[in-house]
């Protein structure tokens, strides 16, 4: 919210630096996010035309001679139209500096020139909001008066974030109220500010009937002789400086009271409005309603209206309507100060796509209150435009104290962890408004102020002395902690897969977890069907809306930008769309390689991926996984495993489908694969094994096998018919073609044999080959290639 | 006798003549085997003592233990000799100390996952358990139990992809504030980082999706101070030991007090004018903390009179952007190997 500095110091004395202010500010919950500084400006002063001539020397231009009090005349040139004889004006003297010149005596076409008439553009407001030309001051001034001072055009603007529970902080004067607390200076209440009197009658008033329990409180005031024009220049100089533009002296004073006090004010043409009666309903089912901006609505149930008895009149809390706008040849006007369901705006205001500074008010819920502020503030403005005020009439709820709070003193100390006492506790909230008495001596009854609703709990009064106290004297220490035992061990998994991915040479990415359908159609593409992913309802833009189902296309993307071979992880969650997402984390890894000539039942890069896998495995869960074909999706039918652990699955691995790399145009090889962290059984410790002091005696045999047995089974029934004197066996190659035969491959082994007693004998080793050559014969077939 | 002489002369000759010729360590042991080995040439010597008298015979003896102990000086110094030709000659190579040195092959952690375990082992220091949670979780999680009841203004700054009516991506990692109270009563003290979706559109200081670290401690007499002693700590082990901490109040719905945390910028040292880290602030905004609300201990059936803790949400790319001085948050999730190998 824009706040004119200068506008805060009518309430609050205040210190001169704007940054001193900014930083108080924020100490007390109010971060400025932005500080506008004003030029520096001077020696202009308030002047009237007494003379208006034409300049002899020149057609464009005008001379003036120009009263700026105490008998001063200022002989004055200009080339603006808008002049005319005892127009209020100002004018900036010899010496004066403005924003781009300082005002210097010079000649005009051989008129002496005494100064210069003054247009919004050098006063540094934005020209495009004020009258073309000399600025107007309406005859509201004294002449010879700084105009400067007067209109506090060096005080800078602060934009300041207000949260959102303190809709009684979006106003000047609720800041001003909060700075006079923070600064323990008193506070000076917006001129004409107070409850309305209650019982006021008006018999040519509007009759208000609330149909709503969303409109809980309407003060509705008349204004007759109402003269439509422009508002005096102090108003609008302010309104300019907030960011709101100047329209005309009825709506300045709504859009003004709104920013000064607080709450949304509507003005109704009192004479359009059909039967004088107003009537807050919901709206019926497309119900019509042009509002001011000429913007055309079918309304719903769900809209609240402000009605006649001819029907919608305006959006409650968001929008009037046209047809009971007050235009140039309104004479009376009704003044509307209304409360509502901040909820019930905020849910209009989302189905309507329509926001308003006066929805952004009432949506966070503003204090009844408020309603009886604005009118009377307004009545006050309207007055001195000239207005006759009528009683203002009050319809709905009564305003009622908010319900005292219990305060025990301790909780200051015990949320906060130091004492405070007496006067440093009563002090901040009495400052604030708060009504604080002493019940018993360790407790408090604290009584809010009717617009702080935020507060409702001893929390809340913790709060507000903290902030007044300063955080930053709140004393810090470290707790002492014996908290329950709570398992870190998912993050640990994590922790150790990316430290070991790391040291086997991957590099981490992190990539969305969302993305569009470019991974369907590169699936299509490849001539493969994807799986049904998880969806999002609102995406901002179409490349969010499917939830990764696995970390691949990430990787895919990765490798089909940055080009070279490399090796990437990356560690995360993945979604499938079971009711309605189910959810993994994965640690995946992938990379590129150029592709190597080899025979091909063999690939040397798979085994690399397949060593990388098993490490990381061993690292998670001490143990090592065995490998077992699989088909999966975007994978090559028959380079891919799956790697298990008591049978059950903890990772997959395996060539990426070469039609759906080429899809993502990437020319190497890719490999990738997945650890399903959730299914790794917890880290078990290896049992060490003493090694025998004996030596042991290696014996290489290729088998010659049927072409489905595995290098696995091969090894498993090696060492079952070998029995305990066998230590190890290790396949070691693999061949086919003639030398094989048909429907036949060959599998080396390397057998390691040793005793744990003593050295085995070369005809002890001989004896366990040819068990080991019988089973296999007996099982497969198997012979041995010679 | 004068025979055997003769021969020991002979071979001691031989011998001084091989060792002579022995230049390198290697050929000095073949000289003792030759003439000190099991069937070397002493050996055959020592074999004609069996044809001499008996009485010449210990004379002999001792006559070829003498030679064969002068033979073992002999070749103990000239074999210490030739190895200090050797070393002499490897000891004279020198090398040029600042060639380039040969990388092996290790890979880098991603900036995120720095910042987050430096955080996590802070705080696993401190005592507390580090927990992660799922990221599609319902409303509830997200926002009632946090105490944002629907239609609460708050829900405003949380702009969320929904996955079904009540189903969302977090947009915060507090939801494992209540997860992790409904499973654990206090005490308890958690980290919890991980990531969270916001429908921000992206430029280079928002990105729809980002990583927090949630914290939350709650038990018996803990209060703001120790929120205060906890971060601080925190912010000079990320930022440097002098680094100054700045609380100021805010608004949050499921802390009261609330506060948002600023680090003095690292950079400018809060002098703030045109620093590019902290953008003239002088301060670094790490994200909002406060006092667990009432309504949130209440809703998770604890005594908010007994019980009370704190909460904090910090977003760790806006600590990465500004440890590693990164310009653009995209850079996260851009994965450029330049990026990541500069910040492995």
């Amino acid at each position: 919210m824009k706040v004119p500095i200068g506008w805060l110091r009518e309430f609050v004395d205040l210190p001169v630096d704007s940054q001193a202010i900014a930083d108080r500010l924020a100490q007390i919950g109010f971060p400025v996010e932005d500080i506008t500084k004003r030029p520096a400006l001077s020696g202009i002063v308030i002047g009237r035309i007494a003379t208006l001539e034409r300049h002899p020397n020149a057609d464009r231009l005008l001379v003036a001679s120009v009263d700026v009090g105490d008998g001063r005349r200022l002989n004055i040139a200009t080339a603006a139209r808008n002049v005319a004889v005892d127009q209020t004006i100002a004018v900036a003297t010899i010496g004066a500096q403005l924003p781009s010149i300082t005002i210097e005596r010079r000649k005009m076409r051989g008129f002496e020139s005494e100064g210069m008439m003054i247009s919004a553009d050098e006063l540094a407001l934005p020209a495009e909001w004020f009258e073309d030309g000399i600025l107007q001051l309406n005859g509201d001034a004294h002449l010879g008066e700084d105009v400067v001072q007067w209109l506090q055009l060096c005080d800078d603007v602060l934009d300041v974030e207000i949260t959102a529970n303190r809709p009684d902080a979006m106003s000047v004067f609720g800041l001003a109220r909060e700075l006079s607390a923070a600064y323990d200076t008193p506070l000076r209440s917006p001129a004409g500010m107070e409850p309305v009197a209650p019982g006021g009658t008006d018999p040519q008033g509007v009759r208000v009937t609330l149909k709503s329990k969303d409109c809980t409180r309407f003060v509705a005031q008349r204004f007759s002789d109402v003269r439509i024009g422009t508002s005096p220049l102090w108003m609008r100089v302010r309104l300019a400086l907030a960011g709101q533009r100047p329209i005309n002296n009825i709506v300045d004073i709504s859009n003004y009271v709104m920013l000064e006090v607080g709450q949304p004010l509507h003005f109704y043409d009192a004479d359009k409005i059909t039967g004088r009666h107003l009537i807050a309903r919901d709206a019926q089912e497309r119900e019509p309603l042009t509002t001011l901006d000429g913007a055309h609505y079918e309304l719903k149930p769900r809209d609240l209206v402000i009605a006649d008895e001819a029907g919608a009149q305006g959006l409650a809390g968001l929008k009037g309507g046209q047809k009971t706008e007050v235009t140039e040849s309104t004479s009376a006007i009704i003044l509307e100060a209304a409360n509502f369901n901040g909820a019930r705006v905020r849910r209009m205001s989302a189905a309507l796509g329509l926001r308003t500074e006066a929805s952004a008010r009432h949506e966070k819920g503003l204090a009844p209150i408020l309603t009886d502020f604005g009118a009377t503030r307004a009545a006050t403005l309207l007055a001195a435009e000239g207005a006759t005020v009528h009683p203002a009439l009050i319809f709905g709820a009564s305003i009622e104290p908010l319900p005292p709070i219990r305060f025990p003193i301790g909780e200051v100390k015990r949320l906060l962890g130091f004492e405070l006492e007496g006067e440093k506790i009563d002090a901040p909230l009495e400052d604030l408004g708060f009504g604080v008495t002493s019940k018993a001596r360790d407790r408090l009854d604290v009584t809010p102020p009717l617009w702080r609703r935020d507060v409702t709990c001893a929390a809340d009064i913790v709060e507000e002395i903290a902030r007044m106290t300063g955080y930053d004297n709140v004393p810090a220490e470290l707790p002492a902690l014996a908290p329950r035992d709570i398992s870190s061990a998912e993050y640990f998994v994590e922790r150790t897969a990316s430290r070991a991915l790391q040291a086997l040479g991957y590099h981490e990415i992190v990539s969305y977890s969302l993305h569009g359908a470019r991974v369907l159609e590169k699936y299509a593409t490849a001539g493969l069907t994807s799986l049904p992913l998880a969806e999002v309802r609102n995406p901002l833009s179409e490349d969010q809306r499917y939830l990764r189902r696995t970390l691949e296309p990430g990787f895919l993307e990765h490798f089909a930008r940055f080009r070279e071979p490399m090796k990437i992880f990356e560690i995360g969650h993945v979604f499938d769309p079971s009711g309605p997402v189910d959810e993994h984390a994965m640690a995946g890894f992938a990379f590129t390689a150029a592709a190597i000539d080899e025979p091909p039942w063999s690939d040397t890069h798979f085994l690399r991926l397949k060593g990388d896998a098993e490490a990381v495995i061993a690292e998670l869960a001490g143990r090592r996984p065995q490998a077992q074909a699989m088909q999966l999706n975007g994978f090559h039918p028959g380079k891919t495993a799956a790697l298990l652990i008591d049978e059950r699955r903890v990772a997959y691995i395996g060539a990426i489908d070469p039609r759906l790399a080429s899809a993502y145009d990437i020319d190497l090889e890719v490999y990738a694969g997945g650890i399903e962290l959730e299914n790794l059984p917890a880290r078990v410790a290896p049992r060490f094994v003493a090694p025998s002091r004996f030596p042991t005696t290696q014996r290489d045999l290729a088998f010659i096998v049927p072409l489905e047995v595995t290098a696995a089974a091969l090894e498993t029934d090696i060492a079952t018919a070998a029995g305990p004197l066998c230590k190890h066996v290790h396949v070691f190659d693999e061949y086919r073609g003639l030398q094989a035969g048909p429907d036949r491959k060959s599998l080396a082994a390397r057998l390691t044999l040793g005793r744990d007693d003593g050295t085995m004998t070369d005809s002890q080793a001989d004896e366990v080959v040819e068990r080991v050559l019988s089973a296999l014969h007996q099982k497969f077939g198997a012979t041995i290639r010679r | 006798m004068s025979d055997l002489g003769q021969r020991l002369k002979q071979m001691q000759a031989r011998f001084e003549d091989a060792l002579a010729a022995a230049q390198d360590p290697k050929s000095v042991d073949a000289v003792r085997v030759a003439f000190l080995g099991r069937n070397g040439e002493v050996t055959k010597v020592r074999r004609a003592i069996g044809s001499l008298a008996a009485n010449e015979r210990p004379s002999a003896g001792r006559v070829i233990n003498e030679a064969v102990a002068r033979m073992e000086a002999s070749l103990d110094a000239t074999l210490r000799k030739r190895e200090g030709k050797a070393f002499e000659a490897a000891l004279e190579q020198s090398i040029d100390v600042t060639f380039p040195a040969q990388h092996p092959n290790v890979g880098s952690l991603h900036p995120i996952r720095r910042v987050m375990d430096d955080i996590a082992s802070y705080f696993e220091r401190h005592g507390f358990a580090i927990v992660l949670g799922p990221e599609a979780e319902p409303d509830y999680y997200n926002f009632d139990a946090l105490n944002i009841p629907p239609d609460h203004p708050a829900r405003e700054g949380f702009d969320s992809f929904y996955l079904s009516d009540d189903m969302l991506l977090r947009p915060h990692t507090s939801p494992m504030q209540i997860r992790t109270l409904e499973a654990f009563a206090p005490p308890v003290a958690v980290i919890v980082p991980g990531k969270c979706y916001r429908r921000d559109a992206v430029d280079a200081r928002h990105s729809f999706m980002f990583h927090q670290v949630e914290g939350l401690l709650v038990g018996e007499a803990i209060h703001f101070g120790h929120l205060k002693g906890m971060l601080i700590g925190m912010c000079r082990e990320l930022f440097g030991v002098d680094t100054d901490v700045r609380f100021r109040p805010s608004y949050f719905p499921f802390t009261e007090p609330s506060a948002e945390v600023d680090a003095r910028c690292p950079v400018c040292q809060g002098s703030g004018g045109t620093c590019r880290m902290c953008g003239g602030a002088g301060w670094i905004e790490l994200g909002g903390s406060g006092m667990v609300h009432p309504n949130v201990l209440r809703n998770l059936k604890y005594d908010p009179d007994v019980y009370s803790g704190w909460a904090f949400g910090f977003g760790l790319e806006r600590i990465a952007l500004r440890r590693y001085d990164i310009d653009d948050i995209r850079r996260f999730f851009e994965n450029d190997p330049q990026f990541l190998e500069q910040l492995a």
